[in-house]
């Protein structure tokens, strides 16, 4: 659905994306992530028409985003990092006027913009004036124009910054439902822990060159990040450890107050290791839970977090 | 006690005023390419206007003993040249440059930040107006050496130079004051420095026309004399004071400058300019803690407004309005016409037809408004005013839209770039109208009491169409090219007054020194573009209820060729603003970020 072929953007000495190669499938949602300067943001300025790529291609559901500008923007809706508001309207004509602006036909206006208020909660405040409302309304809102022609893919340049928990839960929970809805959405943001509960797939940036792309489960190999598990026993903690860390299997042994974190060598095969090993030294086991890879940790690992 | 004197001394001192402040502004202004190009841009200004007055006096031919006769006259004529520009551009200058000094940090919320430091709102008020101070006082130390050099020539005495900067320096401070004490309420630079030109005008003008107007019809003479009233209400105005300090120059026995003291006027202006710093002192402070304790508004009653907004959603839940095709020129026609400050909008426009009420009372009452001159120079004062509005208000056009980071949400719909330029274009017709019918209630009026030929109201409505055709396609390519409505205005201002001011006067002092052959007949074909002078030929044709003959200022013409020539001037126009708006719309999408 998104594609870029060797996308590349020069601002004078700066290269802001540099031969950026991007694969999104239909219906997926794509995770942004890079440190600030990365190129994020003016790798969806291109891919929303907004700006003329210096070298490569863009491509939105087979339309070249430089030559269809009109026809790219039927198909996308695009959210940037700021609200541009009109003053003096309504959070209702606001709407209407988006509406308008996508010549939707008039006698369907109204209805749409009813069904977008309601998907994103915003009924209450449609008599609203725009500069009136909070900063997680003004989100909500932006969300709302973006799908008031109804597009196939949303681009969301970092949508849940600077809002507070529960706005940002609604956002994530909103977008879970658009991705119901079957549409493709590349989204950017700094909250990583929060990309990794609704992503499908991750690309991560750095000085405008793409370091990595793929699912958050692909990224541990590739990184060499040991398979971890977390071990809770009765007693003994500390003969626990001494077995677990004479497996020749294991990589590293952590102690913390209440459990044990074990990481594994790249490729071994854990299945019922840890259990037979600690039961066979009768050893009471509570429980034994894999750690999950958080995407803070690949960033990190992948980014030197060097801005531009 | 020693305590206080400290603190009023610590206060007044040098060390202190030139804080923190000062030196961030003057890092900050060392860094802006604008400041270089406007000091580069005086000087050359000033070299050029220089060179043409000393080739006007010392073009004058005769013997080595005569040129040598007429040297003083020369000094004397160069250095009030110099002093005069030096006083008129500076105050342009120091208008523009303190436009932004404390709206700037408003808008960067920098304001509600240095509370939290010992810095005092007294010392950030200061330090601004200072540290733009001093680079103003570098434009006319600049100028000094040319002043020594010329004084050699004799015939000028110290007294004159040190007057005339005295009077420019407390002009400049109190205009500066004025600008800063603006910047407080507005964020846009545009809108500082035409309410600072209006303050001067209403101040310096307007009041002492009407003082002079009601002591002459109240008859007020007989309380305080001509002579003396006169002379009162304009001690405090710098622009008769410098009129009369260089009258002094050239007659020093003159008895009107008698009356006229130039110490005492900077004495006024000082103390005037103390008053707004203290004000400005008090609105700062007022406005930072605001910012500092996270309080946007400034009004109470927005206040209260918002603590009710509630309440308000639900009210005005039927006020919704339903969008109309097409959008862009629904959303320019929905702009409240009178801004946001509705009552201050509603006071302006109140008084401003007091004041013209006024006037036409006073012509009816001294009986000349029979008289063809006086419908000349009240169509040129309206198409002044018009056009000085048209370039505002269609430079703002885009740059607005950037401002609210509105712009490139609305390139992302599948709007046609056209769609955008003409809904543009209407809107701006319509946030003009109210500008423009001062001019045709006059010539309609006139042309109903038959003092004015009707034709007239056809030609001028050819005129203006052409006018806020042009300026609106250059004011949208300058919105276009800029990020900041303050730039296109300024831009496009400098456009328009190259165009139609300084473009003609090029070229007749081309014409005048260097004799170049077809220049005259060129300088005069191109002057019969200029639409002042399009007014003062239609005025000039037109009082005498049958119309007479047009005298351009290359040909004369009967009302049928002469309005074929308009249409020609339309038509041109027209072409070279299409130009305009095609880069314009090719720009559309370059530099909105």
């Amino acid at each position: 659905m998104i594609e870029t072929k060797h996308l590349t953007k020069v601002f004078g000495n700066l290269t802001a994306v540099d031969d950026l190669n991007l694969f999104i499938k239909q219906g997926d949602i794509f995770g942004f992530i890079g440190p600030n300067g990365a190129g994020k943001t003016t790798t969806m300025r291109i891919l929303v028409t907004l700006m003329e790529p210096t070298r490569g291609h863009a491509i939105i559901d087979g339309l070249d985003v430089s030559r269809n500008g009109q026809k790219v923007r039927r198909v996308i809706g695009y959210m940037p990092d700021f609200m541009g508001v009109y003053d003096d309207l309504k959070v209702f004509e606001y709407l209407e006027f988006f509406a308008a602006a996508f010549s939707i036909e008039r006698s369907k206006r109204k209805s749409i913009v009813e069904g977008v208020l309601e998907l994103t909660d915003l009924q209450s405040k449609k008599a609203a004036t725009v500069d009136s409302l909070s900063r997680g309304m003004q989100q909500r809102l932006g969300l709302a124009r973006v799908l008031i022609h109804d597009p196939k893919v949303l681009i969301l340049d970092e949508p849940a910054s600077g809002l507070d928990p529960r706005a940002r839960i609604e956002i994530r929970e909103l977008l879970r439902e658009l991705k119901r809805m079957g549409k493709t959405i590349m989204i950017s943001s700094h909250i990583l822990s929060e990309l990794e509960e609704i992503c499908d797939h991750v690309g991560i940036i750095e000085h405008g060159q793409l370091v990595y792309s793929g699912t958050i489960e692909e990224i541990r190999p590739r990184l060499g990040i040991h398979t971890k598990v977390r071990v809770q026993v009765a007693d003994n903690q500390e003969k626990a450890i001494e077995l677990l860390s004479a497996l020749p299997q294991i990589h590293q042994v952590q102690t913390n107050k209440n459990y044990i974190s074990i990481s594994f060598k790249e490729g071994e095969n854990i299945d019922g290791l840890i259990a037979r090993t600690l039961v066979n030294a009768n050893l009471d086991v509570i429980a034994i839970q894999p750690e999950q890879i958080k995407l803070d940790d690949a960033f990190l690992q992948l980014t030197k977090g060097i801005v531009h | 006690m020693t305590m206080s004197i400290k603190n009023i001394w610590r206060i007044f001192s040098p060390f202190w005023l030139l804080g923190p402040i000062f030196d961030k502004e003057l890092r900050v202004s060392s860094r802006r390419k604008r400041n270089y190009v406007l000091r580069f841009m005086y000087i050359a200004l000033l070299s050029t206007i220089l060179f043409f007055v000393w080739a006007s006096i010392v073009h004058i031919s005769g013997n080595n003993l005569f040129q040598a006769s007429r040297m003083a006259l020369i000094g004397q004529e160069i250095i009030m040249f110099i002093v005069w520009f030096q006083f008129c551009a500076t105050q342009i200058i120091t208008i523009i440059m303190l436009s932004t000094s404390i709206s700037d940090e408003i808008y960067n919320k920098t304001l509600g930040l240095l509370m939290s430091t010992p810095i005092n709102s007294f010392q950030i008020v200061m330090g601004k107006l200072l540290s733009k101070l001093l680079q103003l006082i570098l434009l006319l130390v600049i100028s000094l050496p040319l002043l020594a050099v010329v004084r050699i020539f004799g015939g000028v005495p110290w007294n004159f130079i040190i007057s005339s900067l005295c009077l420019t320096l407390t002009t400049i401070i109190f205009i500066g004051t004025l600008s800063l004490f603006f910047s407080i309420f507005s964020h846009k630079a545009y809108v500082v420095i035409i309410e600072t030109i209006i303050t001067v005008i209403v101040i310096f003008v307007v009041v002492p026309f009407i003082s002079i107007v009601l002591h002459e019809i109240l008859d007020w003479d007989r309380i305080i004399h001509e002579r003396t009233f006169i002379p009162a209400i304009f001690q405090a105005n710098p622009y008769v004071q410098f009129f009369y300090n260089t009258d002094r120059l050239f007659s020093p026995n003159s008895r009107d400058a008698a009356h006229f003291f130039w110490y005492l006027n900077c004495g006024i202006l000082a103390v005037a300019s103390i008053v707004l710093i203290a004000i400005s002192t008090i609105l700062v402070r007022k406005v930072a803690l605001r910012q500092a304790t996270g309080q946007i508004y400034l009004s109470r009653k927005k206040k209260k407004r918002k603590k009710d907004s509630n309440v308000e959603y639900q009210e005005s839940s039927t006020k919704i309005r339903k969008v109309k095709d097409p959008p862009v020129i629904w959303k320019e026609l929905r702009t409240p016409m009178l801004g946001k400050h509705k009552k201050f909008a509603m006071v302006c426009i109140f008084l401003t037809l007091s004041l013209l009420i006024f006037i036409y009372w006073l012509c009816a009452r001294e009986r000349v408004l029979d008289d063809p001159d006086i419908h000349s120079v009240f169509v040129i004062a309206f198409l002044i005013i018009g056009t000085f509005f048209t370039i505002i208000l269609t430079a703002t056009g885009i740059t607005t839209e950037k401002e609210a980071r509105s712009w490139p949400i609305l390139l992302m719909t599948t709007l046609d770039d056209r769609q955008i330029l003409f809904g543009k274009y209407i809107g701006t017709i319509r946030r003009l109208i109210p500008v423009w019918i001062l001019l045709f209630a006059h010539v309609i009026i006139f042309s109903l009491d038959v003092v004015i030929n009707p034709l007239s109201v056809i030609q001028i409505t050819i005129l203006v169409l052409w006018i806020v055709t042009f300026l609106f396609c250059t004011g949208v390519y300058f919105s276009s090219c800029f990020k900041h409505t303050t730039t296109a205005v300024i831009v496009n201002f400098v456009f328009a007054a190259t165009i139609w001011i300084f473009a003609p006067l090029l070229f007749f002092i081309l014409d005048g020194f260097l004799h170049i052959s077809g220049m005259q007949g060129f300088a005069e074909y191109y002057v019969d573009t200029n639409p002042f002078l399009h007014a003062v030929v239609i005025m000039g044709a037109n009082t005498n209820t049958s119309a007479s003959s047009y005298n351009w200022a290359s040909f004369s013409a009967n009302a049928f060729m002469s309005t074929a020539w308009m249409l020609a001037c339309l038509a041109g126009y027209t072409f070279i603003g299409l130009i305009f708006a095609w880069r314009a719309k090719c720009r559309f999408r370059k530099n909105i970020f």
